[in-house]
């Protein structure tokens, strides 16, 4: 999984957003390393959504702006864990090596 | 013009069908996005959305190749189209030299050589077996033997024995001085033999030069081999409208072709079998066309080529054309699955909440 991709399912873990929300949250998520553009925004969204990992939520009309909200489904939440574990357990890999690579002080 | 007229044109990369859905949303999503008092759309923000929209036109968002199909298919496609445009544009050609001309400038070359009687001409630019391409050849030509359908010329050979040993050299000389652009002669080992070296060792010299739209090729063979020791060749170059008339019917051609797959990709998403056809079409198309250009490479750089081949044999066409025909086929299956009416396979439904 790419690193958007995974930001994205990470922004909506903690509920539906539209996507003004996503591209915020996943500014902040990546402490502002990763900042999606609209039109590849849409490309994930519709890619995520055609493999079953995101639905549409509900709309809302926000000073005359249509705001579309998307969710997770249960096949996208459980794409997220598998991913994030993976993640978890190369981290937890990397800095087993690299506690082995510092100097002891005792 | 106002940012959403900007945004609004911009958008016009997304399929139709996508706009009338989704086209309000991502309006309001690239307004909430902008800063305030930017009246344009930045430049990596445009490409974005030309890119995304042009993603989008080719449907199947969960593909990861099918950029490359349609790249594969607007470049094979464009190509074609390139190849039958410059054929067309081949018609502003002069007809192929006469006799008088052919032996107007073996004289001019070859001063003191006797020309044989038996000078070849052709009726037309393009021929097939020497004769014009009418209704009742374009079976074979189509069907199999598109190898003999080559370009006219006219020719023959030198009568009798060499009267100097200078032929060559003399022939550059008075070429030259008789406006001609003459390239360096190139000699080739001909491995004539089962098992190389041959003994003895048959070697062939060619002298090409160029004078306006006329091609002159000369062949100098071992006379104990070959019935004469000089062979000789005139024919039209490719005409100056050819190049610029091939790019642009290439490019209209690509274009409209990546079109016509993007629309028959979202048609024809989710059936079966419609992949499978492709490659296969693709595979009929795009084999001849390396295999002809790997071999015509070395050919081209192993000696001087004042016109370049034909585009159409560089895309193996017509020697293939058989293949292509198959492929052609498969295309239009394609097409008509697309044609075919459909539900929509995935509409995007929205639960209110």
């Amino acid at each position: 999984m790419r690193e958007p991709t995974f930001l994205i399912l990470t922004a909506l873990a903690t509920g539906p957003r539209h996507g003004y929300g996503i591209i915020q949250e996943v500014t902040v998520l990546s402490d502002r390393r990763v900042t999606l553009l609209p039109g590849t925004l849409y490309t994930a969204l519709d890619r995520l959504t055609a493999q079953g990992l995101v639905e549409p939520d509900r709309e809302e009309v926000v000073d005359g702006r249509l705001r579309r909200y998307y969710r997770l489904t249960p096949g996208g939440l459980a794409a997220l864990e598998s991913e994030t574990a993976r993640l978890r357990q190369l981290a937890t890999a990397a800095e087993t090596r690299l506690r082995a690579l510092r100097p002891r002080t005792t | 013009m106002s940012l959403t007229r900007h945004y609004r044109r911009l958008l016009l990369a997304y399929p139709r069908a996508y706009r009338r859905e989704r086209g309000e949303e991502l309006l309001g999503l690239l307004l909430d996005t902008t800063p305030p008092g930017r009246t344009r759309p930045t430049v990596t923000g445009a490409v974005d959305l030309v890119r995304a929209g042009l993603r989008c036109r080719l449907g199947r968002p969960a593909s990861r190749t099918v950029g490359v199909w349609a790249v594969l298919t607007a470049l094979i496609c464009g190509l074609f189209t390139a190849a039958l445009a410059s054929r067309l544009a081949w018609k502003t050609s002069r007809p192929q030299p006469d006799r008088a001309e052919a032996a107007a400038i073996f004289a001019e070359a070859f001063p003191g050589h006797r020309l044989d009687d038996d000078v070849a001409t052709s009726p037309a630019l393009f021929v097939y077996y020497n004769n014009p391409v009418t209704v009742d050849s374009l079976r074979g030509l189509l069907l199999g033997d598109g190898g003999e359908y080559q370009e006219g010329s006219a020719g023959g050979a030198a009568a009798g024995r060499e009267p100097t040993s200078d032929t060559l050299t003399t022939a550059e000389q008075r070429l030259r001085a008789a406006g001609w652009r003459v390239y360096a002669p190139t000699t080739t080992d001909l491995q004539t033999c089962a098992a190389p070296p041959c003994d003895p060792q048959e070697t062939e010299t060619v002298l090409v030069a160029r004078r306006g739209d006329t091609v002159f090729r000369a062949t100098f063979n071992d006379p104990t081999l070959y019935n004469s020791y000089l062979y000789f060749t005139v024919q039209r170059a490719a005409p100056p409208l050819v190049l610029p008339v091939a790019a642009l019917a290439g490019l209209v051609g690509g274009v409209l072709a990546w079109l016509v797959f993007a629309w028959a990709s979202r048609r024809t998403e989710g059936r079966r079998g419609t992949g499978l056809l492709l490659g296969f079409a693709l595979f009929l198309w795009w084999a001849p066309a390396l295999a002809t250009t790997t071999s015509l490479v070395p050919h081209h750089l192993g000696e001087p080529h004042p016109t370049w081949h034909p585009l159409w044999e560089w895309l193996g066409q017509p020697t293939f054309s058989l293949l292509f025909l198959i492929g052609a086929g498969c295309a239009l299956v394609l097409l008509a699955i697309a044609l075919a009416p459909r539900k929509d396979p995935r509409p995007l439904t929205v639960s209110v909440g």
